[in-house]
């Protein structure tokens, strides 16, 4: 039993090695999506966005205002010289976010009197919520430290920072889970169908193997394909976007169990599909639904709500949820929950793909 | 006596509409190259595949090495070897890795690297499967077939796309495994591939076994004797051989050989009457011919088609 699995593994193991088209796309379709995908959306989170600042009171309260307001690491600080007239600027320059520091303001801070610093905002850009986030939340640090009556106003960056998430914080699982559905379905189905028409299967029936020992060989090897692309995910991330997630035990656990569901999956899937050149299709018609419904790249809860009552059945759905309450929200509950379900459908799944697949021909 | 090794009862396959194996008894002796020889579609395959327990019979008694087939499949597949119709193997494997890939399913296993030179392959051990010619890839899949030292191999159409060369090749790869011993089913639609290898042949046709025994056997009692020929003869030929139930073909003339007087007697008549002609010869049925009777399809080099 366990030498043909192994053989199955390195089997495959060598094949796949050998093939440098197959290593190239493994490792470059997850980083080309973080990166294209990263490069879209990154705006619509509040990773960093554009503020301009007109500093009419240029003095050193007002300097140490704007310090905190580039310490929150969202925004990005763009002088406005104070003799530029502030309509013609916007205009010119396609502002969307424009804070204007009255002359007094330090002045009025030390004094306690009330100042009003001017935000001119368009409000259909996606970045206006979190622009006026940041900006209330060091305004609001700032009057706390002057009532406060201490001798000096200083602004904290660490203790405003927004708690949003960025979308890559919320991107990276997702194309984790989605990795492991594309690469599990698509590269089972394509196993399936190539072995099944070129002859190896008729081979192989002839041999003591079961079913249950290539679906056993074929897991493990759809696993060290899924940690190949993970590392290419997590080291884009990092290398790109600064991300400083970890994969815990419990990530690990989900992608493991994950490979496996997706693998039965693939194999329930090539049943069905006889020729080569369907496979991919076939494989696609599964796993694009699931890409975009699942919540990889939106939020679930930005979705109509008969798309979300859809998502429910969808087991990717689980895998990205899991993924994020173990990666990013440190919910150990939920990813347990999550963690439950997957490995629910996975046995299930696997049971069923024992039950009717294989080389046999009746 | 010799030990049967393979028993075959009755054997029936039936799809929806079709049979493809219609009532097939068959013994196989011990160390012997049998062959099934029949055009596309009669079902040598399917009866193969059966053997082979990749396929399930709808009715018969199939006893192999002992076992019954029905309850045996697992026995049965850890003693025989198959080389399945238009094998392959993993491409970016080499030779010996393909090979010992196999090799790992079974608990007996024989040695890869005398496997290599029983197929004389050793100068292409590290070579990616997919850069084989075709020939060489089907000595790799005689190879596959004998990983478990099988008492039986399988061996479904082994030259089928073959050109001639490479065919005689695994040929003597063939005769080589026999002198080891070893049973050999073959199916072929090989004429020459079937009389030369065979001790002794089936030929089937729509699901049936329609003739069975040595080659030489088979064309005794089918071939309908000797017939001499008079080449160019024609028209007058014809006429002058007419109380001998001569047979035209274009400018051919044939005439069976019943006795063996026959051939003094169409010499005499031809010279009696004066009847032109380019040669006379004496033709003794071939295998072909036994095949052509039989099953009534055609033969182009060799190969059955239609």
């Amino acid at each position: 039993m366990a030498n043909r699995v192994k053989m199955v593994f390195s089997g495959l193991a060598k094949q796949f090695f050998r093939s440098p088209g197959s290593v190239f796309w493994t490792i470059a379709f997850p980083v080309m999506l973080i990166l294209i995908f990263g490069a879209i959306f990154s705006g619509t989170g509040v990773s960093k966005y554009d503020l301009y600042v007109q500093d009419l009171d240029d003095s050193l309260v007002s300097g140490i205002y704007i310090d905190g307001l580039e310490a929150t690491g969202v925004l990005n600080i763009h002088e406005v010289p104070v003799n530029e007239d502030v309509d013609a600027f916007i205009e010119r320059n396609s502002v969307v976010n424009l804070l204007i520091i009255p002359a007094g303001f330090g002045q009025a801070l030390t004094s306690g009197s009330e100042i009003e610093v001017t935000l001119r905002q368009d409000s259909t850009a996606g970045s206006s919520r979190a622009v006026l986030a940041a900006v209330n939340a060091v305004t609001q640090q700032a009057n706390n430290e002057v009532t406060g009556g201490r001798e000096v106003i200083t602004v904290r960056s660490g203790s405003i920072v927004s708690e949003d998430l960025s979308f890559i914080d919320f991107f990276l699982p997702g194309t984790i889970g989605l990795m492991v559905m594309m690469i599990a379905v698509q590269s089972i189905v394509g196993y399936q169908t190539r072995f099944r028409n070129n002859g190896i299967f008729r081979k192989l029936a002839t041999t003591p193997m079961n079913n249950a020992e290539w679906l056993s060989g074929m897991m493990l090897w759809m696993l060290v394909m899924v940690a190949i692309s993970v590392a290419a995910i997590m080291v884009t991330g990092m290398l790109m976007y600064d991300v400083r997630m970890s994969l815990d035990l419990m990530a690990i656990a989900m992608i493991v169990v994950a490979t496996g569901l997706f693998t039965a999956i693939g194999m329930i899937i090539s049943q069905f599909v006889k020729d080569e050149e369907v496979a991919g299709t076939a494989a696609g018609a599964i796993t694009f639904p699931m890409m975009f419904l699942s919540g990889s790249f939106f939020p679930l809860e930005s979705m109509p709500e008969y798309l979300q009552a859809f998502a429910q059945v969808l087991p990717l759905t689980y895998v990205n949820n899991g993924l994020r309450d173990a990666m990013v929200y440190g919910n150990a509950s939920g990813a347990m929950d999550n963690l439950l379900i997957v490995l629910v459908m996975a046995v299930a799944f696997i049971v069923v793909t024992v039950a009717i697949s294989g080389w046999k021909k009746e | 006596m010799e030990d049967n090794v393979i028993t075959v009862r009755g054997l029936v396959k039936r799809y929806q509409d079709l049979i493809a194996v219609d009532g097939v008894d068959l013994d196989v002796r011990s160390g012997e190259i049998f062959s099934i020889l029949g055009p596309n579609g009669a079902g040598k395959t399917t009866t193969v595949e059966i053997l082979e327990c990749i396929r399930k019979a709808t009715e018969g008694e199939v006893t192999i090495l002992g076992h019954d087939l029905r309850t045996g499949g697992k026995e049965i597949r850890r003693q025989i070897g198959v080389l399945p119709q238009e094998f392959n193997a993993f491409d970016l494997l080499t030779v010996r890795e393909n090979i010992a890939f196999f090799a790992g399913m079974y608990d007996r296993q024989a040695d890869v690297d005398e496997l290599i030179s029983l197929v004389d392959l050793e100068h292409k051990r590290d070579t990616y499967f997919k850069n084989l010619s075709g020939g060489l890839k089907q000595r790799v899949g005689i190879a596959i077939a004998m990983v478990n030292d099988p008492r039986i191999v399988f061996l479904d159409e082994p030259t089928t796309g073959l050109d001639p060369g490479a065919r005689r090749e695994v040929w003597e790869v063939i005769r080589g495994l026999r002198a080891k011993g070893r049973t050999i089913i073959l199916t072929t639609h090989y004429m020459e591939e079937a009389e030369v290898l065979s001790d002794r042949l089936a030929i089937m046709n729509q699901g049936k076994f329609i003739a069975l025994g040595s080659p030489s056997e088979v064309v005794a009692q089918h071939g309908g004797g000797r017939t001499c020929v008079i080449r160019g003869g024609g028209e007058a030929a014809m006429r002058s051989l007419h109380d001998m139930g001569p047979e035209r073909d274009g400018d051919d003339v044939s005439v069976r050989i019943v006795h063996k007087e026959d051939l003094v007697s169409i010499v005499t008549a031809l010279n009696r009457d004066g009847v032109e002609y380019e040669e006379v010869m004496l033709k003794r049925p071939t295998l072909e011919d036994v095949f052509l009777k039989l099953t009534g399809k055609s033969i182009e080099g060799g190969e059955i088609s239609g």
